[in-house]
């Protein structure tokens, strides 16, 4: 990061796309889908493994929480317990693997992103593809082609599963008015709706671009300083190090947070269209809106 | 709506902003790629990867997961049911224990009492016999050593009678005909039997 920052590059460069495959038009390698990769096999590999454990024979033991699996299911258990059971009620157990997997896979690419993997992986990234001005890394979350992605998958999920199971009760939540008002309420229902992934969307993205950006305007003040005189940039450095150091730990926190959103949202909007309570209307969008707050 | 409203401008706001930020970055360095750089390649692969993960934890990862959840709270909700009806049946048990505790308390003071009150009963017919059976001895006793008295002082008299008789024969030597002589001793022993009566009173 600060490699290229002294070479004069753009803030922006560590958030951005670079890539170094591409046929027709199509990108088929680049840093962030070698970082989607890397979260990907990090999660198949490495979550079968914890979460097993051999049994002992004894009940009361293989059911007590123990290892390193027990890190997981603990958050697992409180996506379950506090995020998906309030809103998905009975289809809890059915949506459950797929919000998991939403947050670990989001998380994974949020805090991959924050690992200085870029400087490391130049050298082997160069050697296999010689026109590659950028190593293996940032955030995968930090593409709006990703994250619009992701949320179209909840949209997919919101829609498919709301006519599956809501029926013909979903469909009616689009005119919640009477039928004359129809023309009116089921565009701006749609709109709504499309809203609400695009916000998805949005949100996830960037926040992810923001941080790092902040991290780099404040660490190229060190060099526009370091530029004019070395004592200065010294003293700048000092300074802007230690604050990019809590800003980094806020960055850690962020990703945390940001998975959970992303998560929490899914979730919420799951259950807005698959549980259908005729006075509950309100109050589900009452929790989104305090969700967005 | 008014919600509705704020939430939309709330999103679509940052676009814009990123997008300025993006052309001026762009601009600044011109061999840099976009900030929203990307195409089809990178749904692609975001489909490709967020699904293997999707299916392969969904079958190898959350499955565990969610039968040990189940299975755990499934265990713990049985645990404080049966520990719930075990402490009800623990303390019907402790109230019905208690209940025979205290019948069986209460019994043993009865038989306690009774036996007491068996005791004091006999005690008292045993204490009534004895005296009884001593005032009747004593009776018997005063009555035989009466007895015995009456027919000693009767000896006595007869004695008393003969020897007078034998020392008056003697005396006198006067000859007494037999049946003189019964009426001298009769007459002697009623006046030995008044004597006796004048000093009794």
């Amino acid at each position: 990061m600060t490699g290229l920052l002294g070479a004069g590059s753009s803030p922006l460069d560590h958030v951005v796309q670079w890539e170094y495959v591409q046929r027709g038009g199509l990108t088929l390698l680049s840093n962030q889908i070698a970082m989607q990769i890397l979260a990907a096999v990090l999660l198949i590999l490495l979550f079968p493994r914890l979460v097993r454990l051999a049994s002992t024979g004894d009940t009361v033991r293989d059911l007590t929480p123990r290892g390193f699996g027990n890190f997981i299911e603990t958050i697992c258990n409180y996506l379950r317990n506090e995020v998906a059971r309030p809103a998905l009620e009975r289809h809890t157990d059915r949506f459950i693997p797929y919000i998991w997997s939403a947050f670990f896979y989001v998380l994974f690419c949020n805090l991959l992103g924050l690992l200085p993997l870029e400087p490391l992986t130049r050298p082997l990234v160069r050697a296999i593809f010689p026109h590659a001005h950028h190593g293996i890394g940032g955030s995968a979350t930090g593409n709006i082609w990703v994250t619009g992605t992701l949320a179209s998958c909840t949209m997919v999920m919101i829609v498919f599963n709301g006519l599956r199971i809501g029926g013909v009760r979903y469909l009616a939540h689009f005119c919640p008015g009477p039928l004359w008002l129809a023309p009116l309420l089921v565009p701006v229902e749609i709109i709504g709706l499309v809203a609400k992934i695009f916000a998805l969307c949005v949100r996830l993205f960037a926040n992810m671009v923001a941080g790092h950006v902040l991290l780099a305007v404040l660490l190229s003040f060190i060099f526009v300083v370091g530029a004019e005189s070395f004592a200065g940039g010294l003293g700048v450095g000092v300074l802007v190090v230690s604050v990019s150091v809590a800003f980094y730990m806020l960055e850690i926190f962020v990703a945390f947070l940001q998975a959970f959103i992303f998560t929490f949202l899914t979730t919420l909007f799951i259950g807005q269209a698959i549980v259908l309570h005729h006075s509950d209307h309100e109050g589900d969008h009452g929790r989104a809106k305090a969700a967005h707050e | 709506m008014i919600d509705r409203t704020k939430q939309l401008v709330l999103m679509v706001l940052p676009a814009p902003v990123l997008l300025f930020a993006d052309g001026a970055m762009a601009a600044a360095a011109e061999d840099s790629p976009g900030l929203f750089t990307g195409n089809l390649g990178n749904i692609i692969w975001t489909l490709i990867t967020f699904l293997a993960v999707v299916f392969v934890l969904g079958k190898f990862a959350w499955g565990p997961i969610l039968r040990a959840l189940q299975k755990r709270e499934e265990f713990i909700g049985d645990s404080l049911r049966q520990a719930k009806e075990d402490r009800e049946q623990a303390q019907a048990q402790l109230k019905e224990y208690t209940e025979q505790l205290d019948k069986a308390r209460a019994d043993a003071s009865a038989i306690v009492d009774e036996g007491r009150r068996d005791a004091e009963v006999v005690k008292r017919r045993i204490s009534n016999e004895a005296r009884a059976e001593a005032d009747a001895m004593l009776e018997r006793a005063k009555r035989e050593i009466a007895t015995a008295r009456d027919s000693a002082v009767k000896e006595l008299y007869q004695l008393t009678a003969k020897l007078s008789t034998e020392v008056a024969a003697r005396v006198i030597r006067a000859e007494l005909d037999s049946k003189a002589h019964e009426r001298l001793i009769e007459e002697s022993i009623e006046e030995l039997a008044r004597l006796r009566e004048s000093r009794d009173n």
